[in-house]
């Protein structure tokens, strides 16, 4: 059983690194989104799953990671050697963010982050250095997809790994704790502000990473693209499809938005109203089982165990 | 003293629209204590159906507000009924659940509006729209005035029903204390299907008169969302007045920024966004809880 587990954690990480031998471009490209979905759902869920504090404005991180980059690379630099920047500089902004932000509770946290969201966007298209509304186009010559490919995948992985590490941490258990009772978290000593800075900086990091490896491949950026609210917006909803604070929902979820994003994106009918769907499946999930497709996973499995130890219990009797 | 006069007249003209926007707002969150979203779909599409009513049957869109009010009123109601089973004010804090659900509703009712309507920027062009007059030596649009009457109407309408009637008093009791007021015979689930129509109805009215104003996509709406949260923030949630003091705060901001500072235009939504978050974080309570804390000051002296 054990050993089966691992297996279906560590095939699909096989399959992804072998996939460049075999699957063509357009394939890689595919995989490639699906990585970055996988990041930036997994990322997210660090602080909005396992802490519960769901945030509405990750978009400002990848927009800091896409920028750092690029404005970098326009002056010389490597494009690679800017991630540490990136995620140090994102790192540095959760934290002066969530100073004030996490004195907020709930659903007034959430808010005060779409706030963030929207300022960051705004200024961004307003400032001179920045390129403004126009964007910036990455130094020609910089692109090559193989990079691309092996480093996104890569950071998918060390995310996944990541969180679940987090997760058997004593950080995961402390951010269980917050996200189950605050108030009690705090009288039993759990530092509540440290511990949510520290997954949101973790988690900041980790996106900006992600933003810069999104500037790296399409070798453009602008407000509207990295800034995007419906960026922020798609970063909340996998790990909401596929159950929150768990490892694997964010996977699961990542796995079927960006399915539907590169299926319905080609549908030039549904190209405007995609977000439709997402909607709907929000409104479906959250009506119905706001613990995802993880959530029935483990109703489907109590179901099937208790029906299996019952038939036993009859034949027995 | 003439820039100054212009100022303020014309943040009083945008803070009567701000009202009304915020405080469909504020009642859902008073007795239902959830932030709704949908919000700013809902002024989105009360926008598209004065611009269909105008286009279709040439009905002015201050008349078709008499639509547009009650219309949206049921809409209210029925996504109350729909969803009420998951919004149903359990405690005291909001729940992100109830949240993410009404977020839902937002998309699911902007993309109604861009299959129906298309991604097109659509504007309502009425025989007034671009004329003017002069009060007090200050030049304003005959469309804004129009706009500040019909808030003001529409906020003394609310304040009386919400002083002279039993259903105001329902409101109000359920608002303070949602037990007291089921130990004292107030249908709780009633008052709170009405109070999300009355909402709703507000939220629609807002945007029919906001598409007067400006032209709009089936994306508008969001930074009038957050400028409706700044101003509930401001106004201490609950309050007809602390709304309208939210209001005129915000519009007075914005207006003296434009004015004043050479702060571009294109940034003048950034600084209701950061408003939004500063006034969140530092002034909980909102300005009555500023004034309150103000006063015990005072009072302890």
């Amino acid at each position: 059983m054990k050993i089966l587990r691992a297996l279906l954690w560590v095939a699909p990480g096989v399959f992804v690194l072998a996939a460049p031998v075999f699957l063509d471009r357009g394939a890689l490209n595919d995989l490639w989104s699906l990585a970055l979905a996988v990041t930036l759902a997994s990322a997210w869920n660090i602080l909005g799953g396992f802490a519960g504090q769901v945030s509405l404005g990750y978009s400002a991180f990848i927009g800091i990671g896409a920028y750092t980059t690029a404005l970098l690379s326009l002056r010389g630099v490597n494009p690679f050697l800017t991630l540490p920047l990136a995620a140090a500089l994102a790192a540095i902004f959760s934290v002066i963010i969530g100073l004030p932000a996490f004195r907020l509770r709930g659903p007034y946290f959430t808010i005060a982050t779409i706030g963030v969201g929207e300022a960051v966007r705004v200024c961004a298209a307003t400032v001179s250095f920045t390129g403004g509304s126009s964007g910036l186009r990455m130094p020609a010559g910089s692109f090559d997809f193989n990079h691309n490919y092996f480093s996104m995948v890569g950071l998918a992985i060390v995310t996944v790994a990541v969180a679940a590490w987090v997760k058997r941490s004593v950080l995961g258990r402390a951010l269980s704790a917050i996200r189950q009772d605050i108030d009690a978290a705090e009288a039993l000593g759990v530092n509540s502000t440290v511990f949510k800075l520290a997954a949101h900086a973790l988690s900041a990091a980790i996106v900006a990473i992600a933003g810069s490896l999104y500037a790296i491949n399409f070798q453009y950026i602008a407000p509207s693209s990295v800034f995007d609210f419906q960026l922020s917006l798609s970063i909340v909803l996998m790990p909401i499809i596929g159950g929150v604070g768990s490892v694997a929902g964010p996977i699961l979820g990542a796995l079927i938005v960006s399915t539907l994003q590169i299926k319905l994106l080609t549908l030039p009918a549904l190209r405007d109203s995609f977000l439709f769907i997402y909607g709907g499946l929000l409104i479906l999930v959250m009506m119905f089982e706001p613990k995802g497709l993880v959530g029935i996973g483990r109703r489907a499995w109590v179901f099937v165990t208790t029906f299996r130890s019952r038939r036993s219990v009859a034949d027995a009797g | 003293m003439q820039q100054f006069v212009s100022v303020l007249l014309n943040s009083l003209l945008s803070a009567g629209l701000y009202a009304t926007m915020a405080y469909g707002l504020a009642v859902i969150y008073g007795v239902m204590r959830i932030i709704n979203l949908a919000h700013a779909g809902v002024m989105m599409l009360g926008a598209y159906v004065t611009f269909a009513l105008f286009t279709r049957f040439a009905l002015d869109p201050f008349i078709g507000l008499v639509i547009v009010g009650p219309l949206f009123f049921l809409f209210g109601v029925i996504l109350y009924q729909v969803f009420g089973r998951r919004m149903a004010g359990s405690g005291n804090a909001p729940s992100i659940e109830s949240l993410l659900l009404l977020f839902g509703v937002w998309l699911v009712l902007q993309n109604t509006a861009y299959i129906i309507w298309t991604g097109d920027t659509q504007s309502i062009l009425t025989s007034y729209t671009m004329k003017s007059m002069k009060i007090a030596g200050v030049r304003l649009g005959l469309p804004s005035i129009f706009v500040f009457l019909a808030s003001v109407a529409s906020l003394v309408f609310l304040n009386v029903l919400l002083t002279r009637t039993y259903l105001g008093k329902a409101i109000r009791a359920v608002t303070q204390n949602r037990d007291a007021a089921r130990l004292s015979g107030v249908n709780a689930r009633r008052i709170s299907g009405i109070a999300f129509g009355l909402g709703t109805a507000f939220a629609g009215v807002a945007g029919a008169m906001l598409s007067v104003l400006m032209a709009f996509t089936p994306d508008f709406g969001r930074s009038f969302l957050l400028k409706s949260f700044c101003i509930i923030v401001l106004g201490g949630m609950e309050s007809v007045t602390g709304v309208a003091a939210g209001a005129l705060v915000l519009a007075l901001l914005e207006n003296g920024l434009a004015t004043y500072t050479s702060v571009p235009t294109s940034l003048q939504d950034a600084v209701s966004f950061a408003m939004l978050f500063i006034a969140l974080v530092a002034l909980p309570r909102g300005l009555p809880g500023l004034l309150a804390r103000f006063e015990r000051k005072a009072a302890t002296r």
